[in-house]
């Protein structure tokens, strides 16, 4: 049966738990011309079938993973997919991405999204085979770490089945629990937890339909010009291939945005042992998600010491930071351990890794002692660090509270830990320095789940772009500039493509892909697209305000606002975000309050 | 002729999109002349038609359907759909789909050899 959509599949599978019924639905026109796919399709359902003030382990909390007409195509970097719902670290909005081969199976499954809610009574999971959907006990799998999951899965249904799973975190509502497929993540803000909450272990997907183009000759024509442009390109034809994201960490360090010690310093003193180089003699292969060209990931080993065994496709410079930098710790065979044992509990390695540098803080500031943790948790610990995570991730004595993520923490411990318990809105902080730039300081404060780089990362203009640099200390023209990538990236991010090929590509390019792979008329133009990436996150911000967002919430830990650096290149600075975020409210045409004005709804079609 | 050297691949697959592009003019990798078989953490492997010297397939096939003229060919009117080309071939390189009635393989594209001209890392490459 021909979908009569090009690019989509055209249909969407609802999953309930509790019922233990599946029904398929079709795709609107309406949501898909003006919502695009992805993290725009699953705003415009968590907006309006997401009971308000619904708790995120409640089973009317509801999960989707969508995937975007782009997704499992030709496009470069289309094999992403996003998991939305109500998150448990922020109790607000969450989309986490992965890379892979998930969402492009789920398209060739027939599938745009897949909208699961509820919870089973006992531990389940779901199995797409094509036209087929059955839900099947997953008693056998639960406590499986992830890589057994999906042994366990492969083996028994067929090894062309693309999986997505928890761990035990997920299983124990860790915070900050991923969901893994294959080994790569949809990290940030807990959807692993949400998972776990319904009693939902695994999700495995087979599918053997094409995904139609509209225009292929057209199609074929604007992708090889995109390779090409990734191919010459010093990042995504360079660095990226060679480094991996580890690629920016020596500039990250000379500019002194690369955090050490839960933020206390700005610059690291064991770079010379833990940088790109040294990281790179790890590597054993290459890897790449579906459909990509730039293969930023890197299969890395290590081979002899008390870590030999650890295996990870990685490690990233985000978590190459967390384990790093910021536990004062440049041990890199600790740190791909730390990663290998995030990826089999499924914990997102910034948070779990940020949760370690504030006990850290907390250990050095004597907030806590010894017999709290169990033993002696210093900066520069590697051992400690490995520790913690079995601890987290099992949630066994003191990880039952550290599970919580930093935040909670901080409320329950007390004695002034809420000071340097560093995250915004409940989801801790990526690997960038805000007083090193504004850029970074707003967008980690005005990103709608909190502490993240991916909504916008003016750290490229600010500290790496050869051509077109912009001041990183100055406040001038940040808001603008975080509100228009914010918009470029939710286009990205709905389509569903790899923020990772935007630095090399432009938004001329994304409407092409659009335009040529599903034929709809209005996206024909940048001028016609771009409000799409304004209307979602208006959508986002109102679902956010609805369950209590207030302008508050709009800010930075205290430590970027009253505490300057006494080291590096951005010793002395803090963050002026108040005069920022008044702008930032007047371009998003919001009002002094953070609440979209109704004339900026209107314009934009909005509720 | 095509050349593999799997150590390069990436697992991105890239080939079998290209393939299914230029084929079916849709996006459907299981109907790919060239497949990628990936299950991590194992290595990438690449099956496709290799052009080999014994040309086991066309051997093995009982009815003389197959047969070779700068790449493989079928005769549909003779092939039973019996698979032994598919068990002969050493590479991998005989594909089947639920929706198609016969085997298919490489065909070179015409001489243009698309998975060669869109590999990223080059571990396809074309050899004359």
């Amino acid at each position: 049966m021909k979908s009569e959509f090009d690019g989509y599949a055209g249909r969407i599978l609802e999953v309930d738990l509790t019922e233990g019924k599946t029904k398929r639905i079709s795709l609107e026109w309406d949501v898909a011309s003006k919502y695009i796919g992805g993290k725009g399709f699953a705003a415009r359902v968590l907006y309006d079938h997401l009971p308000q003030g619904c708790d995120p382990f409640d089973p009317e909390n509801l999960l989707v993973f969508a995937a975007g007409p782009l997704t499992g195509t030709l496009v470069p970097g289309s094999g992403r997919c996003i998991v939305s719902t109500k998150s448990p670290a922020t109790g607000l909005w969450l989309d986490a991405n992965c890379g892979g081969s998930f969402g492009p199976e789920m398209k060739m499954a027939g599938l745009d999204a897949l909208i699961i809610k509820g919870k089973a009574s006992s531990p389940v999971m779901i199995l797409v085979d094509d036209e087929e959907v059955h839900l099947r006990d997953a008693s056998d799998l639960w406590r499986k770490d992830t890589f057994s999951t999906h042994q366990w899965i492969k083996n028994k249904f067929g090894e062309e089945f693309r999986v997505a799973c928890i761990g035990e975190a997920g299983e124990k509502r860790v915070r900050f629990a991923s969901i893994i497929s294959e080994a790569r993540a949809f990290g940030r803000g807990g959807a692993g937890a949400v998972m776990g909450s319904k009693n939902l272990k695994a999700i495995a997907i087979r599918g053997h339909r094409p995904i139609t183009i509209a225009h292929p000759e057209y199609f074929m024509k604007v992708c090889r010009e995109a390779f090409n442009e990734l191919a010459i390109h010093p990042d995504s034809g360079g660095g990226r291939q060679k480094y991996g994201t580890n690629t920016i960490l020596s500039c990250m360090n000379e500019a002194g945005v690369h955090p050490v010690r839960n933020f206390q310093k700005g610059v690291f003193q064991g770079h010379s042992a833990l940088n790109e180089e040294e990281i790179r003699e790890f590597y054993v292969r290459n890897k790449a998600c579906y459909g990509c060209p730039i293969y930023c990931s890197k299969i890395s080993e290590v081979k002899s010491g008390k870590y030999k065994g650890a295996f990870v496709e990685g490690p990233e410079y985000e978590n190459v930071w967390s384990f790093g930098a910021h536990c004062e710790n440049a041990d890199i065979p600790s740190i791909i351990q730390a990663e290998y044992l995030c990826d089999l509990y499924g914990l997102d390695a910034i948070s779990t890794g940020n949760v370690i540098g504030f006990l850290m803080e907390c250990m050095e500031k004597e907030v806590l002692e010894e017999s709290d943790i169990g033993f002696p948790l210093r900066f520069g610990d590697d051992e400690g660090i490995i520790r913690s995570i079995h601890l987290i991730g099992r949630r066994e004595g003191p990880g039952l509270l550290w599970g919580e993520g930093v935040k909670r923490i901080a409320k329950e411990v007390g004695k002034g830990s809420e000071s340097f318990a560093i995250h915004v809105k409940g989801l801790e902080m990526p690997a960038y320095d805000p007083r090193g730039s504004t850029g970074i300081a707003l967008a980690y404060a005005t990103s709608d789940r909190g502490a993240c780089h991916l909504r916008s990362w003016p750290i490229g203009a600010e500290l790496l772009s050869a051509e077109e640099r912009i001041d990183p200390f100055s406040i001038e023209f940040k808001a603008e500039f975080v509100k228009s990538q914010q918009d470029l990236f939710t286009i990205i991010n709905s389509s569903v493509t790899c923020l990772f090929t935007i630095f090399s590509l432009s938004l001329r390019h994304i409407v092409q892909f659009l335009h040529s792979a599903t034929g709809i008329e209005s996206f024909s133009s940048s001028e016609e697209v771009l409000p799409s990436g304004e209307r979602i996150n208006n959508l986002v911000r109102l679902f956010n305000l609805r369950e209590g967002l207030t302008k508050g919430d709009d800010t930075l830990p205290k430590r970027f606002l009253s505490e300057p650096l006494k080291d590096g290149p951005t010793r002395g600075r803090v963050v002026d975000l108040e005069t920022m975020l008044k702008e930032y409210y007047f371009v998003r045409g919001w009002d002094e309050e953070g609440v979209p004005k109704p004339e900026t709804l209107k314009k934009l079609g909005l509720p | 002729m095509i050349q593999i050297i799997p150590p390069l691949c990436t697992g991105c697959r890239i080939c079998e999109i290209i393939c299914s592009l230029t084929h079916e003019s849709s996006i459907a990798p299981k109907q790919s002349r060239i497949r990628i078989q990936s299950n991590w953490p194992e290595e990438e492997q690449i099956h496709l038609c290799l052009a080999c010297e014994p040309k086991s397939c066309v051997d093995a096939c009982p009815e003389g359907a197959l047969s070779w003229n700068g790449y493989l060919r079928i005769d549909q009117e003779k092939c039973t759909g019996c698979l032994l080309c598919k068990d002969a071939c050493p590479y991998g390189g005989i594909q089947t789909e639920n929706s198609k009635k016969f085997p298919f393989f490489c065909d070179t594209c015409q001489g243009e050899f698309q998975c060669v001209k869109w590999c990223p890392t080059k571990a396809v490459v074309k050899v004359e």
